[in-house]
């Protein structure tokens, strides 16, 4: 069986900004409400959408969103290559990078080596108001303070998908099955997900059209989240040099 | 010099004494099952010997390990013997609709994800390969946890999995055993 | 043989050699390794069958629906119904966060007597003789359910009863007058239209049913113009941006429409006579065209008429809406009433809420049902095409007493629902979607009600829904009042946000705080 190697195709013209993947994320993944001290650099946000702009202002002032997750890059991964725990790894038959909270040890080191600042670190103990531990998706560890997290794709999902392809007595899990939250959440429907080893699906063939690119590709790591936009400021802002980004506060 | 060849030796014998007979039993704690419940009565009784009858796998892939109180209702709704067990069984849990609260011998943490669906199914893995003989006897046997770890003494470990992995050449990366 | 300090030393010595012989020091690393990755503080998920469950979101008037995953009896996620007639698998962010609501700390669980505990007998006492007494006023903050009749027909006997219209109904207002078809029952057809030129109205960030308009859009089947002075989202993502002054709407409006010479209309909206030109055509390109604007604007209305657009009229049985005023021995609110209304009324206000926001000047705070804990039905979302119905079953029972409105007055929706789906059967119009099924089949030989508590949806024949006739004499003079841009969780009617929206905006840049008490 080839392997499968799964990403996504954001099409940044259809995200409206509204949030639905942050909150379904973190919904699913088990990720407590904020601390009352939480910033936007100690929070828990796998998924954490970027508000961006062309830099003019009034009439001619245009804005775009850009979600951003784990690139999941494929060769090289920074930061597999830095963890002394070894807890994160490509896993070989699904190309997901694989973080195992239990296994590190917190040294952040995997947060100063993503090139995409998509891991975080948990600060402070889960804490849920009480009773609403009832709410906690079965399926997904909680972690606790002192460890390091990411997106994983979804993977509680994608053991669904094979218990029940298992149950069947299929060999191989419905495409269908298998769709990660921020997915199924976008109402804009401005995330392609599958296996991008597939040739003919439908992610893999909008990964190879005209309009599409990735963040840092000159980096090497090879990520499997591509971006699309039929708007070439949109685009042009993969190539630009690092400096403050263009934040829309207030 | 021989005092202190004595006094070394009758230390290490204390010392192995203490880690190999006393630190087991008290490094484990015992506790009771809330019923004594008989496996092999039971599959005698119903007429079946198959593990599926109450230990079953949904259609969604999903194992029901523990049958629910409505399973064992449906034959204890009144006690039909005379044991002490059975009587708590319908006056504490069948009547009041309360789950029985079994201490599981093979919970595994919550980061640590079996698929039954996946061994049962797919690799034809049958029950009693790794839990030998809890079906076939009568005694359910004491439930004996670690008093440090909180884990039962027969939970299968990491490495016990990894072997008959390895054994069998199926690979599995961090993300097929674990949440 | 007395033993010495070296005998000590010895004995250690051996012990500790032995020691190491033994599994203990091995032992010990590993399960105190272990325990500390099992802090007894750190909560655990349930284990157990997830079931799925379709029901509708009651949280806003649009009744979403959703598919809830339930585990020990209590919702562990939230997505939308994929195949949803209404909503069309689409949600609102806040919907993902919403099965944990119930658990809110501001969750009311008592009930509040001016800011202090009470029970439920006093305040069933107390408003007992308010109705003896004198007219008690009902307010509905969602008309056209089963409750809102039930709370009528009380509000007949004993009082008045007050609709609270949502900002989509109100934008209709125009062609109410000019039609003579009450706003309840006037609705958009986004499914017919190509080119449209909205005045500010937030169509891809809270306008309407999250599925309505979004889907549609991201499938490249509408050219979106969004003309508004600042750059919303929907600006940013519209096909075009026209940035006008504020206030300017209705200048723009005649300016296009050719009703105000242009020079008027580029001097108020701050476009030039040709850009207004040059809008103009391109609106008209490609038809058919709906104008709309956020807010009640007869200038836009009239421009959506003159440019051959539209608004339809569904089968709908639309309450009156009164507003509230004058002096009433008491005043009863629904739990949907939004928590910032406050009436604008005297009377011993009785309120119904699930949360409390805060800051209340009612005199009674009643707890209400909370998210997925009572049976409701979901009649037409405001301002839609076409006449929908469908059921929301509870699938949570709350852990203290609470009370409905319409229970407090003694009454029950049940047999309110029961002859609402016989009147539906008998009819015999539309079609049933069930979950799941994007085929819709036919209502002969159903159980209707069975069928809509599985989360199917009742959805009536397109052929029942009008083009209203508008009669207008002269352009209208009127200005409409344009709100300033609300504020995102302008539409979210309870008065706490799911704590995981904090994820927006305390823990990203992604959205502004949202204004006022809400947490």
């Amino acid at each position: 069986m080839i392997p499968r190697r799964y990403g996504m195709v954001i099409d940044l013209d259809l995200c409206t900004g509204c949030g639905a993947c942050m909150i379904a994320c973190a919904a699913e993944n088990n990720v407590p409400p904020p601390q009352p001290r939480a910033t936007d650099r100690t929070g828990i946000t796998p998924m954490r959408v970027q508000p961006v702009s062309n830099g003019a202002t009034g009439a001619d002032r245009r804005e775009a969103f850009i979600p951003l997750l784990c690139m999941q890059c494929q060769h090289e991964t920074p930061c597999v290559s830095v963890c002394p725990q070894q807890a994160v790894e490509v896993d070989r038959a699904t190309g997901i990078v694989t973080q195992m909270p239990q296994r590190c040890l917190g040294c952040r080191y995997c947060m100063a080596a993503c090139p995409y600042h998509a891991r975080y670190f948990n600060w402070w103990d889960p804490q849920w108001p009480p009773g609403m531990e009832k709410t906690l998706n079965p399926g997904v560890a909680v972690r606790m303070r002192g460890v390091v997290e990411k997106c994983n794709l979804c993977h509680a999902r994608l053991h669904a998908a094979e218990d029940k392809a298992a149950a069947e007595k299929k060999a191989a899990i419905d495409p269908a099955d298998y769709v990660p939250a921020c997915v199924e959440s976008c109402p804009t429907q401005a995330i392609t997900f599958g296996d991008l080893a597939n040739a003919g699906s439908a992610v893999a063939q909008a990964s190879r059209s005209r309009e599409s690119f990735r963040l840092l590709e000159k980096l090497g790591s090879e990520p499997k989240v591509y971006y699309r936009s039929e708007r070439a400021w949109v685009r042009e802002l993969a190539e630009r040099p690092a400096r403050a980004p263009e934040v829309k506060r207030g | 010099m021989l005092r202190a060849s004595l006094a070394s030796a009758i230390g290490l014998s204390t010392a192995l004494a203490a880690g190999w007979i006393v630190f087991p039993r008290v490094l484990y704690q015992r506790q009771s099952q809330p019923v004594e419940f008989r496996h092999q009565t039971h599959a005698a009784k119903s007429g079946t010997a198959q593990c599926t009858a109450c230990h079953v796998l949904r259609e969604d892939g999903e194992f029901a390990g523990l049958p629910s109180i409505e399973s064992c209702a449906g034959c204890h709704a009144e006690p039909m013997g005379t044991t002490k067990a059975e009587a708590t069984l319908v006056a504490d849990f069948v009547k009041p609709h309360r789950e029985m609260p079994w201490l599981v011998y093979s919970r595994q943490p919550a980061n640590v994800r079996f698929s039954h669906a996946i061994h049962v199914r797919r690799a034809g893995l049958e029950c009693k390969e790794c839990h030998a003989g809890r079906g076939e006897s009568d005694a359910l046997g004491p439930y004996r946890q670690n008093r440090i770890s909180g884990y039962s003494v027969s939970l299968l470990t990491m490495s016990q999995c990894e072997s008959c992995h390895r054994d069998r050449h199926v690979e599995a990366g961090c993300l097929g055993c674990h949440e | 043989m007395n033993p010495t300090r070296r005998d000590l030393l010895a004995w250690s010595g051996g012990a500790i050699a032995g020691l190491i012989l033994t599994p203990v020091p091995w032992k010990l690393l590993g399960d105190s390794a272990k325990w500390t990755q099992n802090w007894p503080w750190i909560p655990q998920p349930a284990r157990g069958p997830v079931e799925v469950k379709q029901t509708a979101c009651a949280l806003c008037a649009k009744g979403c629906g959703i598919r809830v995953r339930m585990a020990a009896g209590a919702p562990v996620g939230l997505a939308g119904a994929a195949t949803h007639p209404v909503s069309d698998g689409a949600l609102c962010p806040l919907a993902f966060g919403a099965h944990q609501l119930n658990w809110h700390p501001q969750r009311l669980r008592q009930v509040l007597h001016r800011g202090h505990p009470a029970s439920w007998q006093d305040a069933v006492a107390a408003f007992r003789k308010a109705v003896a007494e004198g007219p008690v006023a009902v307010v509905d903050g969602r008309p056209g359910r089963a409750a809102s009749a039930v709370l009528e027909a009380f509000a007949k006997q004993h009082g008045s009863y007050h609709a609270v219209a949502t900002r989509e109904e109100q934008s209709l207002a125009p062609y109410a007058e000019w039609s003579g078809v009450p706003t309840a029952a006037l609705g958009y057809d986004f499914a017919n239209v190509s080119t449209l030129v909205s005045f500010g109205a937030p169509l891809l960030d809270g306008w309407g049913t999250p599925g309505s308009f979004a889907r549609r859009w991201s499938r490249r089947q509408v050219r979106l113009i969004q003309i508004e002075p600042e750059l919303s989202r929907t600006a940013a993502c519209a096909w075009r941006w026209v940035a006008i002054r504020p206030g300017s709407d209705a200048a723009l409006a005649a300016g296009i429409a050719r009703t105000m010479p242009l020079e008027a209309a580029a001097q108020q909206s701050g476009l030039t006579p040709d850009a207004i030109e040059e809008l103009t055509r391109t609106i008209v390109a490609e038809g058919p065209v709906l104008a709309m604007s956020a807010d009640a604007q007869p200038a836009v209305a009239a421009l959506n008429l003159a440019l051959g657009g539209s608004v339809v009229q569904r089968r709908e049985y639309a309450a009156p809406r009164v507003p509230l005023a004058g002096s009433h021995r008491g005043i009863l609110i629904d739990s949907t009433v939004p928590w910032e209304y406050e009436p604008q009324a005297s009377g011993e206000v009785f309120r119904f809420a699930a949360w409390s926001g805060g800051g209340s000047h009612a005199d009674w705070l009643l707890p209400a049902p909370g998210f997925l804990e009572e049976l409701t039905d979901v009649p037409s979302a405001p301002a839609s095409a076409i006449a929908t119905y469908a059921l929301a079953a509870p699938l949570m029972k709350p852990g203290h007493p609470v009370s409905s409105a319409v229970e407090f007055v003694g009454a029950s929706i049940e047999e309110a629902i029961r002859a609402r789906c016989e009147r539906i059967s008998r009819d015999g119009a539309g079609r049933l979607y069930r979950p799941g099924e994007r085929e819709p089949v036919a209502l002969a030989g159903l159980k209707l009600e069975e069928e809509l508590m599985a989360g199917a949806v009742w959805v009536d024949n397109p052929k029942n829904t009008k083009i209203v006739r508008c009669k207008l004499k002269n352009w209208p003079s009127e200005v409409g009042r344009s709100e300033a841009r609300r504020s995102w969780t302008a539409n979210w009617a309870p008065p706490v946000l799911p704590p995981l929206a904090a994820k927006l905006f305390q823990e990203s840049n992604l959205r502004e705080r949202p204004e006022g008490s809400l947490v």
